[in-house]
């Protein structure tokens, strides 16, 4: 074999080792997954840290290790890393073409990562339950911003020929619910509270507490006098993860991508393609079901479903498959041409060179990896309960419940402070093996506050 | 040694390789170097120009002008009521009468849009300007918050006579009198033509008198096309031109 094709293939297997990655995204960060569900936060944050200092992937991993500090009992921490993820996924949010046509050589790892939709808008709704349970100063922004991200989202996926892809997403119902619960408590904006939650029981029809906060806002108040609200988030179990999976391409698929190599090449596909890697979304939430809330003898409830994180991701994924494979496609159409087109500039008809030139081929197209990478700590499910008590402080006893009603772990304790006609934010997280890190809550001390009397 | 003619040469491979290897990924390179990443930019805007317009739904062009209208008109109507009421005692310069206070309860949004941070915008325009108009004291927010925070009261209960006197009271109590109720609503009314669509805002301000219940009531009205394309706003545009 002459040095040229001997260096060239060469060359082809080194470039293909460049443009893709080794270890999928999330194969590397199981260790974090199972770490933070056993509660070990510590040895969690110690492994994301190692990882953001091999890897590029910053944005992402700040996403882990905002939800990291969240459980650790540290807010602010997690509100500012969300806000700095926020930023930097907002800025790579729209789809570079050079990227794009670079992937296209490799695989859609080496496209920078701008989060999937349901992770853009949770990681608003994370942004806004972190400052909740704090000063709560920026809660209203936050909750603008989640309906914000949500409505454009979809309204920039709208075709020409008025046909959306993303009309199908889920949408967050625990959006218009933070937004409702914030303007009730004004006592003023009764109207906004009740548009809001017409929007949570339309998005989360099985959400049963949401009838009642509709009628309250509609033509109740807050909270009887003397009385405020506690309002109970639980981010409950394991969130979705991707995984790698063979896909045949659909006939809709094929489609999409032959307009795109027509659009852009003025060619058209190959005949044949074998099936390819895609990221598959998968659902592990695992067996914590709900949040029991006790006060001294009295079940005062458990947590209700308002945003199932899994079934968003998958009802996502659904709508954006037959997209993920004809990129898919392309890439292997490009890949497949390059060779075609190298062995024809070199002038090969057969021979050993030319079987080299195959292989090294093959050998590109088989180290493409499905891009896997994903926000991992997201929590399952999001729950919410809604506690009206008397002003003062009490002590509630919180329960990790599986799905048949058993608890998981030992209850917790936990004081809250309520006070008149106001709000005051819980924030749990549960997993299989009871909760993970503290609670979280906010508001003032009301140990002493006085009860101001009404005239009605 | 010899080379056969219809091999290329070294110099013809190295060309050719180049061309095969570029031939597929280079269009695809050309296009994407058309199109790379934006970034967003912001710039401070001069007093006087021209803001945007909301394209799907009511922004500041709407809003401002009903704020404007609405509000010089319930002013312009009570300015020359608080002119005619001059105090007049024996051997006394005419005294003006004491501002009459306003509580103003709040905006009600009830048109086919989510007004989202409009509303604390509306709220505070329509406070500032009754603040500066010298016609009527308003309450402060943080008073009118806190009493409907204290009494359990809706908004829209303080119409209820009986609840109305139990707001005024508790508004008295806590120093802050009132003698007027001041509610500001926000509707919308469609017409679909097609793709196209007419949306009419109206922004309605009401004024209630505590002590008797009368009230006055004052309206500005805009309305706004939303167009599927440029030329249906054009032809919109033109189509009731001479």
């Amino acid at each position: 074999m002459t040095g040229q094709p001997a260096r060239l293939w060469g060359g082809l297997f080194a470039a293909a080792l460049v443009l893709t990655g080794c270890a999928t995204h999330m194969v590397r960060l199981q260790p974090v997954r199972t770490a933070f569900q056993l509660g070990d936060l510590a040895e969690a944050e110690r492994l994301i840290v190692a990882e953001a200092e091999s890897g590029p992937e910053d944005d992402l991993l700040l996403l882990d290790r905002a939800m990291v500090a969240l459980a650790a009992g540290r807010p602010a921490d997690s509100e500012r890393m969300l806000r700095q993820a926020r930023d930097g996924l907002d800025r790579v949010e729209e789809e570079s073409q050079l990227e794009m046509a670079w992937s296209m050589l490799g695989d859609d790892q080496s496209r920078t990562y701008a989060g999937e939709d349901y992770e853009r808008v949770l990681l608003r709704a994370m942004l806004a339950v972190s400052n909740l349970v704090q000063d709560g100063d920026d809660a209203e922004a936050y909750s603008l911003q989640v309906i914000d991200k949500q409505r454009s989202i979809v309204a920039a996926a709208a075709e020409p020929d008025g046909s959306n892809p993303k009309a199908a997403y889920q949408q967050v119902a625990l959006a218009p619910y933070l937004r409702g619960i914030l303007r009730e408590e004004t006592h003023r904006d009764y109207d906004d509270a009740a548009r809001n939650f017409q929007l949570v029981t339309a998005w989360q029809p099985d959400f049963r507490q949401g009838p009642f906060h509709l009628a309250r806002a509609s033509g109740g108040t807050h909270s009887r006098p003397g009385h405020g609200v506690v309002h109970v988030f639980a981010l409950v179990g394991q969130g979705p993860f991707k995984a790698e999976a063979e896909e045949q391409p659909t006939s809709r698929s094929l489609l999409i991508a032959d307009r795109i190599l027509s659009v852009q090449m003025q060619s058209s596909l190959p005949p044949t393609v074998a099936p390819i890697r895609v990221p598959r979304i998968v659902a592990a939430p695992g067996i914590a079901g709900t949040v029991r809330v006790g006060l001294g003898d009295w079940s005062a409830g458990q947590t209700e479903t308002i945003t199932s994180v899994s079934q968003m991701a998958l009802r996502q994924q659904e709508a954006l498959l037959p997209y993920q494979l004809a990129r898919a496609v392309v890439r292997r159409a490009v890949k497949k041409g390059t060779i075609h087109g190298l062995k024809q500039g070199l002038g090969m008809r057969g021979g050993l060179h030319s079987a080299a030139i195959d292989l090294a081929g093959v050998a590109w197209e088989a180290s493409e990896a499905a891009d896997t990478r994903c926000w991992s700590l997201l929590p399952d499910r999001i729950q919410v309960l809604r506690l009206e008590l008397p002003v003062g402080t009490h002590t509630l006893t919180l329960t990790v419940l599986d799905h048949g009603g058993r608890p998981l772990g030992d209850p917790v304790p936990q004081d809250v402070a309520v006070s008149d006609g106001r709000n005051t934010y819980l924030l749990v997280r549960a997993s299989d093996a009871g909760f993970v890190g503290s609670p979280l809550t906010s508001g003032p001390a009301a140990t002493g506050q006085k009860t101001i009397p009404t005239s009605r | 040694m010899g080379r056969r003619l219809d091999q290329p040469s070294r110099m013809g491979s190295r060309r050719f390789f180049l061309r095969g290897l570029v031939q597929l990924p280079l269009p695809l390179l050309a296009a994407g170097a058309a199109g790379c990443r934006s970034v967003q930019f912001a710039r401070l805007m001069t007093p006087g120009e021209e803001g945007m317009i909301g394209s799907h739904q009511a922004g500041q062009e709407t809003f401002t002008p009903l704020v404007n209208e609405a509000v010089a008109k319930l002013l312009a109507r009570h300015a020359e009521s608080a002119v005619q009421q001059v105090s007049v005692v024996d051997g006394a310069e005419p005294m003006p009468p004491p501002m009459r206070r306003v509580c103003f309860v709040g905006v009600e949004n009830k048109s086919a849009e989510e007004i989202g941070d409009f509303k604390e915008q509306i709220y505070q325009a329509i406070d500032a300007r009754i603040l500066e108009s010298q016609v009527f004291q308003s309450v402060n927010r943080r008073f009118v918050d806190a009493g409907l925070r204290d009494t359990r009261l809706r908004p829209d209960q303080l119409l209820v006579p009986q609840q109305m006197r139990t707001f005024a009271d508790h508004m008295e109590q806590q120093g802050q009198p009132i003698d007027y109720l001041l509610y500001a609503t926000i509707t919308s009314g469609t017409t679909q033509q097609n793709r196209d669509y007419q949306r009419d805002y109206l922004l309605t301000l009401e004024l209630v008198e505590v002590g008797t219940g009368n009230y006055d009531k004052q309206s500005a009205e805009l309305s706004k096309g939303y167009h599927h394309s440029r030329l249906g706003r054009w032809r919109a545009a033109h189509s009731h031109s001479p």
